[in-house]
Protein backbone atom coordinates (compact mmCIF):
# COMPACT_ATOMS: atom_id res chain seq x y z
CA UNK A 1 0.00 0.00 0.00
CA UNK A 2 2.24 3.14 -1.34
CA UNK A 3 0.05 6.20 -1.58
CA UNK A 4 0.05 8.68 1.08
CA UNK A 5 -3.38 9.34 1.92
CA UNK A 6 -2.05 13.03 2.49
CA UNK A 7 -1.63 14.05 -0.61
CA UNK A 8 -5.03 13.34 -1.55
CA UNK A 9 -5.92 16.00 1.24
CA UNK A 10 -3.83 19.14 0.09
CA UNK A 11 -1.39 19.03 -2.51
CA UNK A 12 1.13 17.63 -1.10
CA UNK A 13 1.61 20.31 1.55
CA UNK A 14 0.45 18.25 4.58
CA UNK A 15 -1.33 19.65 7.68
CA UNK A 16 0.33 22.56 9.27
CA UNK A 17 -0.34 23.72 12.56
CA UNK A 18 0.33 27.81 13.35
CA UNK A 19 -0.19 29.17 16.44
CA UNK A 20 -1.85 32.62 17.05
CA UNK A 21 -1.80 32.94 21.15
CA UNK A 22 -0.38 31.55 23.89
CA UNK A 23 -0.08 32.09 27.47
CA UNK A 24 -0.14 30.23 31.35
CA UNK A 25 -3.65 28.89 30.18
CA UNK A 26 -4.62 28.76 26.82
CA UNK A 27 -3.48 28.32 23.61
CA UNK A 28 -5.25 29.77 19.89
CA UNK A 29 -4.21 27.90 17.28
CA UNK A 30 -4.98 27.01 13.50
CA UNK A 31 -4.73 23.52 12.02
CA UNK A 32 -4.68 23.96 8.48
CA UNK A 33 -4.63 20.61 6.00
CA UNK A 34 -6.99 18.38 7.83
CA UNK A 35 -10.27 17.35 6.94
CA UNK A 36 -13.59 18.37 9.49
CA UNK A 37 -13.43 14.57 10.90
CA UNK A 38 -9.68 14.37 11.67
CA UNK A 39 -9.72 18.24 13.55
CA UNK A 40 -13.29 17.12 15.27
CA UNK A 41 -11.88 14.30 16.94
CA UNK A 42 -8.75 15.89 17.92
CA UNK A 43 -11.48 18.65 19.28
CA UNK A 44 -13.15 15.61 21.31
CA UNK A 45 -10.22 13.86 22.69
CA UNK A 46 -8.64 17.16 23.95
CA UNK A 47 -12.48 17.70 26.00
CA UNK A 48 -13.09 14.31 27.52
CA UNK A 49 -9.67 12.00 26.70
CA UNK A 50 -7.10 13.49 28.07
CA UNK A 51 -6.09 11.90 31.66
CA UNK A 52 -5.66 14.11 34.44
CA UNK A 53 -6.03 13.63 38.61
CA UNK A 54 -9.31 14.42 40.79
CA UNK A 55 -10.65 14.04 43.82
CA UNK A 56 -11.88 9.94 43.79
CA UNK A 57 -12.93 9.11 47.15
CA UNK A 58 -13.65 11.10 50.36
CA UNK A 59 -13.58 9.87 53.90
CA UNK A 60 -15.26 11.75 56.29
CA UNK A 61 -13.87 11.85 59.73
CA UNK A 62 -15.54 14.85 61.17
CA UNK A 63 -18.06 17.13 59.19
CA UNK A 64 -20.03 19.51 61.10
CA UNK A 65 -20.24 21.71 58.87
CA UNK A 66 -23.42 23.06 57.44
CA UNK A 67 -23.10 21.07 54.45
CA UNK A 68 -24.37 17.90 53.73
CA UNK A 69 -21.01 15.19 53.16
CA UNK A 70 -21.99 13.90 50.16
CA UNK A 71 -22.29 17.57 48.67
CA UNK A 72 -18.89 18.50 50.29
CA UNK A 73 -17.22 15.13 48.51
CA UNK A 74 -18.73 16.45 44.84
CA UNK A 75 -16.87 19.88 45.40
CA UNK A 76 -13.93 18.25 45.97
CA UNK A 77 -14.25 16.16 43.13
CA UNK A 78 -14.55 19.14 41.24
CA UNK A 79 -11.43 21.10 42.48
CA UNK A 80 -8.76 20.96 40.22
CA UNK A 81 -5.54 19.02 40.65
CA UNK A 82 -2.23 19.49 39.23
CA UNK A 83 -1.69 16.49 36.71
CA UNK A 84 1.79 17.19 35.18
CA UNK A 85 3.25 14.16 33.88
CA UNK A 86 0.20 12.45 34.81
CA UNK A 87 1.58 9.42 32.42
CA UNK A 88 3.58 8.49 35.49
CA UNK A 89 0.23 7.66 37.48
CA UNK A 90 -1.38 4.85 36.83
CA UNK A 91 -5.25 3.96 36.57
CA UNK A 92 -5.98 2.66 39.77
CA UNK A 93 -8.11 0.09 38.03
CA UNK A 94 -5.38 -1.40 36.26
CA UNK A 95 -2.59 -0.41 38.48
CA UNK A 96 -0.21 -3.94 39.25
CA UNK A 97 0.93 -2.92 42.06
CA UNK A 98 -1.87 -3.23 44.61
CA UNK A 99 -4.92 -4.63 44.70
CA UNK A 100 -7.19 -1.20 46.05
CA UNK A 101 -4.83 1.51 45.59
CA UNK A 102 -1.18 2.83 46.03
CA UNK A 103 1.00 5.30 45.69
CA UNK A 104 1.68 4.15 42.19
CA UNK A 105 -2.22 4.98 41.21
CA UNK A 106 -3.56 7.50 43.88
CA UNK A 107 -2.60 10.63 45.60
CA UNK A 108 -4.00 11.11 49.14
CA UNK A 109 -4.82 14.22 50.33
CA UNK A 110 -6.61 15.44 53.68
CA UNK A 111 -7.96 18.28 54.63
CA UNK A 112 -8.60 19.36 58.09
CA UNK A 113 -10.31 22.69 59.61
CA UNK A 114 -12.00 23.39 62.54
CA UNK A 115 -13.35 27.37 63.03
CA UNK A 116 -12.52 28.77 66.71
CA UNK A 117 -12.95 32.65 65.99
CA UNK A 118 -15.68 34.11 66.08
CA UNK A 119 -15.15 35.00 62.41
CA UNK A 120 -16.86 32.53 59.70
CA UNK A 121 -13.69 30.58 58.47
CA UNK A 122 -13.17 29.52 54.80
CA UNK A 123 -11.62 26.71 53.79
CA UNK A 124 -9.54 26.85 50.62
CA UNK A 125 -8.12 24.12 48.04
CA UNK A 126 -5.14 25.24 49.36
CA UNK A 127 -5.56 23.77 52.64
CA UNK A 128 -5.79 20.19 51.09
CA UNK A 129 -2.22 18.53 52.15
CA UNK A 130 -0.86 16.01 49.96
CA UNK A 131 -0.15 12.99 52.37
CA UNK A 132 2.51 10.42 51.82
CA UNK A 133 4.11 9.15 48.23
CA UNK A 134 3.23 9.95 45.02
CA UNK A 135 4.09 9.13 41.94
CA UNK A 136 6.20 12.45 40.80
CA UNK A 137 6.04 15.81 42.49
CA UNK A 138 3.52 17.73 41.20
CA UNK A 139 0.86 15.20 40.79
CA UNK A 140 -2.05 15.92 43.35
CA UNK A 141 -1.43 19.22 44.24
CA UNK A 142 -4.40 21.79 44.23
CA UNK A 143 -3.93 24.46 41.34
CA UNK A 144 -3.78 27.87 42.76
CA UNK A 145 -3.68 30.34 40.20
CA UNK A 146 -5.27 33.41 42.26
CA UNK A 147 -2.60 36.04 42.99
CA UNK A 148 -3.40 35.58 47.38
CA UNK A 149 -2.75 32.00 46.28
CA UNK A 150 -6.04 30.80 48.43
CA UNK A 151 -7.66 28.47 45.45
CA UNK A 152 -11.19 27.76 45.22
CA UNK A 153 -13.28 27.69 48.41
CA UNK A 154 -13.96 24.33 50.11
CA UNK A 155 -16.99 25.48 52.33
CA UNK A 156 -17.41 28.07 55.15
CA UNK A 157 -17.54 27.19 58.55
CA UNK A 158 -18.81 29.28 61.81
CA UNK A 159 -17.41 28.66 65.23
CA UNK A 160 -16.86 24.97 66.41
CA UNK A 161 -17.79 23.65 63.49
CA UNK A 162 -15.31 21.13 61.76
CA UNK A 163 -14.20 19.50 59.03
CA UNK A 164 -11.96 16.25 58.32
CA UNK A 165 -11.53 14.34 55.36
CA UNK A 166 -8.90 12.22 53.69
CA UNK A 167 -9.42 12.54 49.85
CA UNK A 168 -8.23 9.88 47.37
CA UNK A 169 -7.13 11.44 44.09
CA UNK A 170 -7.26 8.93 40.92
CA UNK A 171 -6.39 9.53 37.45
CA UNK A 172 -8.87 9.41 35.41
CA UNK A 173 -10.62 11.24 31.73
CA UNK A 174 -13.62 13.68 31.44
CA UNK A 175 -15.96 10.69 29.51
CA UNK A 176 -16.01 9.17 32.55
CA UNK A 177 -16.91 12.46 35.00
CA UNK A 178 -16.34 15.66 33.95
CA UNK A 179 -14.33 16.39 37.16
CA UNK A 180 -11.36 15.06 35.24
CA UNK A 181 -11.71 17.25 32.30
CA UNK A 182 -8.29 19.50 31.37
CA UNK A 183 -10.02 22.38 30.18
CA UNK A 184 -12.77 24.48 30.94
CA UNK A 185 -13.62 25.53 26.99
CA UNK A 186 -12.16 24.44 24.21
CA UNK A 187 -13.10 26.66 21.14
CA UNK A 188 -13.38 24.90 17.42
CA UNK A 189 -14.49 27.24 14.24
CA UNK A 190 -14.09 26.85 10.67
CA UNK A 191 -15.51 28.71 7.36
CA UNK A 192 -16.36 31.73 9.61
CA UNK A 193 -17.61 33.37 6.18
CA UNK A 194 -20.51 30.02 6.05
CA UNK A 195 -19.07 29.85 2.52
CA UNK A 196 -19.92 25.92 3.03
CA UNK A 197 -23.11 26.63 4.50
CA UNK A 198 -22.95 24.46 7.30
CA UNK A 199 -24.82 26.28 9.05
CA UNK A 200 -27.82 28.39 8.62
CA UNK A 201 -27.67 31.99 10.05
CA UNK A 202 -31.12 32.77 11.03
CA UNK A 203 -32.38 36.19 10.67
CA UNK A 204 -35.09 38.84 10.95
CA UNK A 205 -33.69 41.17 7.50
CA UNK A 206 -30.43 40.76 6.97
CA UNK A 207 -27.98 38.31 8.27
CA UNK A 208 -24.55 40.09 7.42
CA UNK A 209 -25.95 42.76 9.62
CA UNK A 210 -27.42 41.02 12.59
CA UNK A 211 -24.79 37.92 12.67
CA UNK A 212 -21.48 39.53 14.62
CA UNK A 213 -18.28 38.59 12.82
CA UNK A 214 -16.00 35.86 14.22
CA UNK A 215 -12.47 37.16 14.53
CA UNK A 216 -11.57 34.74 12.22
CA UNK A 217 -13.65 36.53 9.18
CA UNK A 218 -10.81 38.53 8.13
CA UNK A 219 -8.48 36.16 8.12
CA UNK A 220 -10.25 34.19 4.90
CA UNK A 221 -11.66 35.34 1.95
CA UNK A 222 -15.23 36.43 2.25
CA UNK A 223 -17.79 35.31 -0.78
CA UNK A 224 -17.57 37.65 -3.72
CA UNK A 225 -21.03 39.12 -4.78
CA UNK A 226 -22.92 36.82 -6.02
CA UNK A 227 -20.63 33.97 -5.98
CA UNK A 228 -22.18 30.33 -7.04
CA UNK A 229 -21.94 28.23 -4.38
CA UNK A 230 -19.16 25.57 -4.16
CA UNK A 231 -20.27 22.06 -3.56
CA UNK A 232 -16.80 20.54 -3.88
CA UNK A 233 -15.46 22.88 -1.36
CA UNK A 234 -14.62 21.48 1.97
CA UNK A 235 -14.08 22.96 5.49
CA UNK A 236 -9.19 23.29 5.43
CA UNK A 237 -8.86 25.59 8.13
CA UNK A 238 -10.01 24.88 11.86
CA UNK A 239 -9.71 27.33 14.59
CA UNK A 240 -9.02 26.08 18.39
CA UNK A 241 -8.74 27.91 21.40
CA UNK A 242 -8.20 26.08 24.43
CA UNK A 243 -9.03 26.90 27.63
CA UNK A 244 -6.84 25.14 30.59
CA UNK A 245 -7.96 24.34 34.33
CA UNK A 246 -4.69 24.73 35.23
CA UNK A 247 -4.31 21.25 36.39
CA UNK A 248 -2.02 20.85 32.53
CA UNK A 249 -0.24 23.12 30.70
CA UNK A 250 -1.81 24.22 27.51
CA UNK A 251 0.47 22.70 25.54
CA UNK A 252 0.57 19.74 27.48
CA UNK A 253 -3.01 19.36 26.49
CA UNK A 254 -3.12 19.47 23.08
CA UNK A 255 -0.15 16.99 22.80
CA UNK A 256 -1.75 14.74 24.64
CA UNK A 257 -5.13 15.38 22.59
CA UNK A 258 -3.04 14.79 19.28
CA UNK A 259 -2.48 11.62 21.07
CA UNK A 260 -5.51 10.08 19.24
CA UNK A 261 -3.15 7.57 19.04
CA UNK A 262 -2.94 6.12 22.20
CA UNK A 263 -6.84 5.89 22.10
CA UNK A 264 -6.27 3.56 18.16
CA UNK A 265 -3.35 1.95 20.73
CA UNK A 266 -5.73 0.89 23.22
CA UNK A 267 -7.97 0.01 19.96
CA UNK A 268 -5.01 -1.83 18.60
CA UNK A 269 -3.68 -3.54 21.34
CA UNK A 270 -6.53 -5.96 21.69
CA UNK A 271 -6.31 -7.05 17.68
CA UNK A 272 -3.42 -9.43 17.94
CA UNK A 273 -2.83 -8.51 14.45
CA UNK A 274 -5.35 -10.98 12.54
CA UNK A 275 -8.89 -12.15 13.08
CA UNK A 276 -8.23 -14.30 15.47
CA UNK A 277 -10.75 -13.78 18.45
CA UNK A 278 -12.53 -11.00 16.77
CA UNK A 279 -14.71 -13.87 15.60
CA UNK A 280 -17.92 -14.40 17.63
CA UNK A 281 -19.82 -15.37 14.63
CA UNK A 282 -20.32 -18.47 14.16
CA UNK A 283 -22.45 -19.49 17.13
CA UNK A 284 -23.96 -15.93 17.29
CA UNK A 285 -27.52 -16.10 16.55
CA UNK A 286 -28.68 -12.45 17.94
CA UNK A 287 -27.59 -8.87 18.27
CA UNK A 288 -26.10 -7.32 15.60
CA UNK A 289 -24.63 -8.52 12.49
CA UNK A 290 -23.22 -7.40 9.05
CA UNK A 291 -25.80 -7.32 6.56
CA UNK A 292 -25.56 -10.31 3.97
CA UNK A 293 -24.27 -9.37 1.01
CA UNK A 294 -26.90 -11.40 -1.49
CA UNK A 295 -29.35 -10.08 0.72
CA UNK A 296 -31.24 -13.62 0.70
CA UNK A 297 -32.42 -14.79 4.09
CA UNK A 298 -29.78 -17.30 5.53
CA UNK A 299 -31.92 -18.38 7.97
CA UNK A 300 -30.33 -17.08 11.42
CA UNK A 301 -33.85 -16.27 12.55
CA UNK A 302 -34.74 -19.32 11.59
CA UNK A 303 -37.01 -20.47 14.77
CA UNK A 304 -40.71 -19.30 14.46
CA UNK A 305 -42.57 -17.11 16.70
CA UNK A 306 -41.52 -13.55 18.09
CA UNK A 307 -37.36 -13.27 19.19
CA UNK A 308 -36.42 -9.54 19.81
CA UNK A 309 -33.35 -8.94 17.83
CA UNK A 310 -30.39 -8.58 20.76
CA UNK A 311 -32.37 -9.76 23.59
CA UNK A 312 -33.81 -13.12 23.45
CA UNK A 313 -32.95 -16.34 22.62
CA UNK A 314 -30.46 -16.89 25.70
CA UNK A 315 -28.07 -18.21 23.57
CA UNK A 316 -24.64 -18.16 23.92
CA UNK A 317 -23.50 -14.59 22.97
CA UNK A 318 -20.15 -13.43 23.19
CA UNK A 319 -21.12 -11.18 26.07
CA UNK A 320 -20.35 -14.43 28.41
CA UNK A 321 -22.26 -17.16 29.41
CA UNK A 322 -25.84 -17.31 29.86
CA UNK A 323 -27.32 -13.79 29.60
CA UNK A 324 -27.75 -12.49 25.89
CA UNK A 325 -27.76 -9.24 26.52
CA UNK A 326 -25.09 -6.84 27.37
CA UNK A 327 -26.46 -6.28 30.70
CA UNK A 328 -25.80 -8.74 32.47
CA UNK A 329 -28.22 -10.39 34.23
CA UNK A 330 -31.54 -9.28 33.39
CA UNK A 331 -35.07 -11.31 33.11
CA UNK A 332 -34.49 -11.75 29.49
CA UNK A 333 -31.22 -13.40 28.73
CA UNK A 334 -31.27 -15.00 32.06
CA UNK A 335 -32.92 -18.31 31.39
CA UNK A 336 -32.29 -20.47 28.53
CA UNK A 337 -36.42 -21.30 28.13
CA UNK A 338 -37.88 -17.70 28.63
CA UNK A 339 -41.32 -18.02 27.11
CA UNK A 340 -40.50 -15.78 24.26
CA UNK A 341 -39.84 -17.85 21.47
CA UNK B 1 -74.32 -0.65 38.35
CA UNK B 2 -71.60 -3.12 39.43
CA UNK B 3 -68.03 -2.55 39.91
CA UNK B 4 -66.04 -3.03 36.76
CA UNK B 5 -63.34 -4.65 38.20
CA UNK B 6 -62.84 -8.41 36.50
CA UNK B 7 -62.19 -11.67 38.37
CA UNK B 8 -58.39 -11.50 38.39
CA UNK B 9 -57.65 -14.67 36.76
CA UNK B 10 -60.32 -13.07 33.70
CA UNK B 11 -57.27 -10.28 33.34
CA UNK B 12 -54.91 -13.35 32.46
CA UNK B 13 -54.73 -14.48 29.18
CA UNK B 14 -54.25 -18.09 28.16
CA UNK B 15 -50.92 -16.96 26.89
CA UNK B 16 -49.77 -14.54 28.86
CA UNK B 17 -46.24 -14.88 29.99
CA UNK B 18 -44.87 -15.22 33.51
CA UNK B 19 -41.86 -12.96 33.85
CA UNK B 20 -39.70 -13.84 36.24
CA UNK B 21 -38.13 -10.96 38.90
CA UNK B 22 -34.49 -10.33 38.88
CA UNK B 23 -32.74 -12.75 40.94
CA UNK B 24 -32.26 -10.94 43.97
CA UNK B 25 -28.42 -11.46 45.74
CA UNK B 26 -26.88 -11.92 42.07
CA UNK B 27 -26.53 -8.14 40.81
CA UNK B 28 -24.99 -7.38 38.18
CA UNK B 29 -21.00 -6.16 39.66
CA UNK B 30 -19.62 -3.20 38.96
CA UNK B 31 -17.88 -4.92 35.96
CA UNK B 32 -20.64 -6.25 34.28
CA UNK B 33 -21.90 -2.37 33.87
CA UNK B 34 -21.50 -1.84 30.19
CA UNK B 35 -21.22 2.15 30.96
CA UNK B 36 -18.70 1.69 33.08
CA UNK B 37 -15.20 2.98 31.87
CA UNK B 38 -13.37 0.54 34.23
CA UNK B 39 -14.88 -2.55 32.76
CA UNK B 40 -12.08 -2.01 29.91
CA UNK B 41 -9.16 -3.24 32.02
CA UNK B 42 -6.78 -5.33 31.06
CA UNK B 43 -6.53 -5.08 27.75
CA UNK B 44 -9.88 -7.08 26.44
CA UNK B 45 -11.18 -7.94 23.40
CA UNK B 46 -12.60 -4.69 21.88
CA UNK B 47 -12.89 -5.09 18.99
CA UNK B 48 -15.07 -8.09 17.02
CA UNK B 49 -16.41 -8.84 13.43
CA UNK B 50 -19.91 -9.24 13.57
CA UNK B 51 -21.14 -12.10 12.07
CA UNK B 52 -22.27 -12.34 8.76
CA UNK B 53 -19.33 -11.33 7.27
CA UNK B 54 -17.02 -12.06 4.04
CA UNK B 55 -13.24 -11.27 3.31
CA UNK B 56 -13.96 -8.38 1.65
CA UNK B 57 -16.98 -7.12 3.20
CA UNK B 58 -17.26 -6.86 6.99
CA UNK B 59 -18.61 -4.87 10.32
CA UNK B 60 -16.81 -4.24 12.76
CA UNK B 61 -17.49 -3.48 16.54
CA UNK B 62 -15.91 -1.40 18.45
CA UNK B 63 -16.49 -1.67 22.66
CA UNK B 64 -15.86 1.88 24.03
CA UNK B 65 -15.52 4.16 21.21
CA UNK B 66 -17.77 6.40 19.23
CA UNK B 67 -17.97 9.11 17.13
CA UNK B 68 -13.73 10.85 18.19
CA UNK B 69 -12.51 7.61 16.44
CA UNK B 70 -15.38 6.12 14.47
CA UNK B 71 -15.66 9.92 12.00
CA UNK B 72 -11.49 9.92 11.70
CA UNK B 73 -11.14 6.38 11.08
CA UNK B 74 -13.88 5.95 8.58
CA UNK B 75 -12.69 9.11 6.92
CA UNK B 76 -8.92 7.56 6.29
CA UNK B 77 -10.31 4.32 5.58
CA UNK B 78 -12.21 5.73 2.88
CA UNK B 79 -8.88 7.52 1.39
CA UNK B 80 -7.72 3.70 0.70
CA UNK B 81 -8.14 3.24 -2.78
CA UNK B 82 -8.36 -0.09 -2.12
CA UNK B 83 -11.35 0.43 0.02
CA UNK B 84 -15.09 0.70 -1.89
CA UNK B 85 -17.39 1.91 1.02
CA UNK B 86 -16.48 2.40 4.57
CA UNK B 87 -19.12 3.98 7.22
CA UNK B 88 -19.82 3.62 10.78
CA UNK B 89 -22.46 4.07 12.91
CA UNK B 90 -23.40 4.03 16.57
CA UNK B 91 -26.71 1.81 16.89
CA UNK B 92 -27.79 3.24 20.24
CA UNK B 93 -26.88 6.23 22.28
CA UNK B 94 -26.88 4.08 25.48
CA UNK B 95 -25.07 1.12 24.16
CA UNK B 96 -21.03 1.80 24.27
CA UNK B 97 -20.75 0.70 21.20
CA UNK B 98 -19.72 1.86 17.68
CA UNK B 99 -19.79 -0.17 14.00
CA UNK B 100 -17.49 0.27 11.33
CA UNK B 101 -18.50 -1.40 7.91
CA UNK B 102 -15.77 -2.14 5.39
CA UNK B 103 -16.27 -3.39 1.85
CA UNK B 104 -12.99 -3.70 -0.39
CA UNK B 105 -12.38 -3.73 -4.05
CA UNK B 106 -9.39 -5.50 -3.58
CA UNK B 107 -7.84 -7.15 -0.34
CA UNK B 108 -9.85 -7.71 2.99
CA UNK B 109 -11.72 -5.89 5.05
CA UNK B 110 -9.17 -6.58 7.77
CA UNK B 111 -6.79 -5.55 6.02
CA UNK B 112 -8.44 -2.38 5.07
CA UNK B 113 -9.32 -1.52 8.70
CA UNK B 114 -5.70 -2.07 10.13
CA UNK B 115 -4.67 0.72 7.58
CA UNK B 116 -6.73 2.71 8.69
CA UNK B 117 -5.78 2.70 11.87
CA UNK B 118 -1.86 2.91 11.11
CA UNK B 119 -2.81 5.66 8.74
CA UNK B 120 -4.61 7.78 11.30
CA UNK B 121 -1.67 6.94 13.60
CA UNK B 122 0.75 8.18 11.52
CA UNK B 123 -1.47 11.12 10.91
CA UNK B 124 -1.60 12.10 14.31
CA UNK B 125 1.67 12.01 15.10
CA UNK B 126 2.52 14.20 11.75
CA UNK B 127 0.03 16.94 13.33
CA UNK B 128 1.94 16.28 16.69
CA UNK B 129 5.09 16.70 15.42
CA UNK B 130 3.86 19.92 13.96
CA UNK B 131 2.67 21.21 16.59
CA UNK B 132 5.26 20.88 18.75
CA UNK B 133 7.41 22.83 15.74
CA UNK B 134 4.71 25.64 15.45
CA UNK B 135 4.75 25.50 19.79
CA UNK B 136 8.62 26.33 19.92
CA UNK B 137 8.75 28.59 16.74
CA UNK B 138 6.11 30.73 18.78
CA UNK B 139 9.07 31.30 21.62
CA UNK B 140 7.56 32.09 24.76
CA UNK B 141 6.87 28.63 26.82
CA UNK B 142 3.52 27.88 28.23
CA UNK B 143 3.90 27.60 31.66
CA UNK B 144 1.16 26.97 34.33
Amino acid sequence: MEYDPMIMDTEATGPSVKITEAGSHHVDFELQGVDLAFANSLRRVILAEVPTMAIDLVEFSANTSVLADEFIAHRLGLVPLNSKNVDDVAYSRDCDLCNDRCENCSVTLSLHARCTGDDIMRVYARDLVVDGGRANQWVGSPVITDPEGLGTVICKLRKGQELNVKCIAKKGIAKEHAKWAPTSAVGFEYDPHNKLRHTELWFEEDASKEWPKSKYADWEEPPQEGEPFDYDAVAERFYFEVESVGNLEPDAIIQQGIKLASVIQTVTEGEGGDTNGMNGADDYNNGPRSPDTGMVGSGWQGDAGYTTPGYGGGNTSTWGAGAATPYGATPYGQSHSNGWS
Amino acid sequence: MPPKTKPAEAALPADDVSMNDEPVGDSPSLNDDPHNPARMAFGEQRIRILPGSSDTAASFEFKGEDHTLGNALRYIIMKNPKVEFCGYSIPHPSEDLMNIRIQTWEGTAVEALEKGLDDLSDLCDVVEEKFIEARDEYGTPMEA
